[in-house]
């Protein structure tokens, strides 16, 4: 078996045409359903379909390269509807000057396991977390932390903590850089540069996911 | 390995594995250049914008508080990098990366405001920058898939140009337009400028026009019209 | 010329900036259907013909790229060799715990239990690791601007 073949396989080649058109055609819905559209949350919405047509064009070549290229461009759109949306927000709020809630719908949390053993569950998953290591490892230990965060009975948590976490993960992405100049500089040391990118990777996510579950607490409580 | 782009020698190049840093004059100063600006904003204070009162003798005062003042410094320091390092991005892809935190820290350094409009034009600017991140995309992968290679260095080389190539280049130029925000689609930045804040809103206007000159070097590096 | 006049005048107003963007951009994109798309097929980084790995029972399929963990380097077909001088080392490396699950299961390559980093940023990481930086900072901006405007702004809407 040829492990990486010299050029890109027929079956690939036959296949990109028809996915780039495939792409566009899902752009253009999406681009003609914004030119439309009125309401400003629906248009939000539906720049996420244009982003879909536009992994589906850069996932059509097929080899390694576009795979990576990939992320960048889902990690891109995460990140502008995560921004735009609470702009959105704070615009809607200071328009009408009502107290929106940040979840729409009421979530009443009355769930026996949050009262019994939230320690417990996050402790596990914030191990098995850090078992896996990286990407995922750091979404399941966030997961962990937002659980415990979620179970919390007392009201609201200060900003200070908010604060905290948000320095970590910081101090995580300068571990992650790190970890990548070592890479370049002192070639000799890859593993070192390696385990570097890969734990600054899990605490930053772990710690992104927390926050999310610091940010819900803030509203859960105020019902 | 290549000695001239576009006729000017390359002086330099920086390697981070396969993305590799090159440095001509033009983009090196075009660098420098971010890099000063960058720091003369960093040492200088914001704008108080006074507003006269409708009905009184009396003026407002709108200044900006010290929390605010200090994130939009940051977003600002962190524009003005990315400005630089897009200047002497050798390859394609990285080059689209910096486009887009640009926007998103644009889209930041104005999100953080009061007033309605601006939030709106903030809003309508980022909506843009999410569409734009498409094309943007897009135009990069078919050079990709077009040439096989998404290093400038590597495409400077090759001799042909296909019309797939010129497609990539116009979606390519089409989302740095948006990401921008340059004419036609200016009237959302415009907008934005009406916060207080200036020297921190400079640097959306000098990133765009240095995006601008860079992108278009691009394209003629890709597409060879000469 | 009037009506020339009167359009410019309306892309004033920032509510219709996004339409007319997405307008533009339709238009362009209608016309990747009339001109011939087709992928060279010399590209970088190739990956093997899908399915070949996972019917050929590899537990690493479809991210087997050869190579022995500190003993042989994997194949990494990059565009600049010379700037690499540990190329395809970070390809070939598989944690302890990696090496555990390959060896007791076929299915390693598909699921998401990986090792430092994860499989596909594996791969690429060494060759291609600034994207992962900027695509993380890029993440970390828009972190920073959202949990500033919901601190200060959202929560606190007494003020």
């Amino acid at each position: 078996m040829i492990l990486v073949p010299d050029v890109v396989s027929p079956v690939v080649v036959a296949i990109y045409a028809p996915a780039v058109f495939v792409g566009i055609i899902v752009a253009l819905i999406g681009l003609f359903g914004i030119s439309i559209e009125k309401n400003d949350l629906q248009v939000l919405i539906l720049t996420d379909i244009v982003g879909v047509a536009m992994l589906i064009i850069v996932a059509a070549v097929g080899t390694d390269l576009a795979e990576s290229l990939v992320l960048p461009g889902l990690v891109v759109e995460l990140a502008e509807i995560l921004a735009i949306c609470e702009i959105l927000m704070s615009r809607e709020m200071r328009k009408t000057g009502k107290s929106v809630s940040l979840i729409p719908t009421p979530l009443n949390f009355d769930m026996e396991v949050l009262q019994t053993s939230p320690v417990f569950i996050a402790v596990i998953l914030v191990i098995y977390g850090a078992f896996l290591s990286g990407f995922t490892g750091g979404a399941i230990a966030g997961g962990g932390i937002l659980f415990y965060v979620m179970s919390l009975t007392v009201r609201g948590l200060p900003s200070d903590l908010w604060e905290g976490i948000a320095g970590a993960s910081g101090i995580a992405w300068c571990l992650w850089l790190t970890g990548f100049l070592v890479l370049f500089v002192f070639p000799n040391y890859w593993l070192l540069g390696l385990m570097l990118a890969a734990f600054g990777v899990f605490i930053k996510v772990a710690f992104k996911a927390g926050l999310i579950g610091v940010m819900n607490r803030e509203e859960f409580r105020k019902e | 390995m290549v000695v001239s782009i576009l006729g000017s020698q390359i002086i330099g190049i920086i390697p981070l594995g396969d993305i590799v840093f090159y440095m001509t004059s033009f983009n090196l100063f075009m660098f420098a250049a971010a890099l000063v600006f960058t720091f003369i904003i960093a040492i200088s204070k914001t704008e108080t914008q006074i507003e006269a009162e409708f009905g009184s003798l009396g003026d407002r005062e709108i200044k900006v508080a010290k929390k605010e003042f200090k994130f939009r410094r940051f977003l600002a320091i962190i524009c003005g990098l990315a400005t630089a390092g897009a200047m002497v991005t050798g390859d394609l892809f990285d080059f689209t990366l910096f486009v887009c935190l640009i926007g998103i820290v644009n889209i930041g350094i104005v999100g953080a405001v009061k007033q309605v409009d601006v939030l709106d034009s903030a809003f309508q600017y980022g909506l843009i920058a999410m569409i734009a991140s498409t094309p943007l995309f897009v135009g990069a992968s078919l050079i990709l898939a077009a040439t096989g290679t998404i290093s400038i260095l590597a495409i400077n080389s090759l001799t042909y140009t296909t019309p797939m190539m010129l497609f990539g280049s116009i979606l390519l130029f089409l989302g740095v337009a948006g990401e921008t925000g340059v004419a036609p689609f200016f009237a959302t930045k415009a907008e934005m400028f009406r916060t207080p804040g200036s020297p921190f809103l400079l640097i959306i206007h000098l990133s765009s026009l240095l995006i601008i000159v860079r992108v278009i070097e691009i394209l003629l590096i890709i597409n060879k019209p000469f | 010329m009037k009506s020339i006049g009167r359009f410019w005048n309306s892309l004033a107003n920032p509510d219709r900036i996004p339409r007319f963007y997405a307008l533009v951009l339709g238009i362009v994109l209608i016309a990747g259907f009339l001109i011939p798309i087709g992928l060279n097929d010399h590209q970088l980084y190739p990956r093997p013909e899908p399915q070949l790995q996972i019917n050929a029972q590899d537990p690493l399929a479809p991210y087997d790229r050869g190579g022995v963990t500190f003993e042989q380097r994997g194949i990494v077909k990059a565009q600049y060799p010379q700037y690499l001088p540990a190329i395809g080392e970070i390809t070939a490396y598989l944690s302890p715990i990696a090496m555990g699950v390959d060896h007791t299961t076929l299915y390693y390559g598909t699921s998401i239990y990986s090792s430092p980093g994860g499989l596909i940023d594996e791969i690429l990481y060494y060759t291609r690791g600034f994207d992962t930086v900027l695509e993380s900072s890029i993440l970390m901006m828009a972190f920073v601007i959202a949990s500033f405007i919901a601190l200060n702004f959202t929560m606190r809407r007494e003020d």
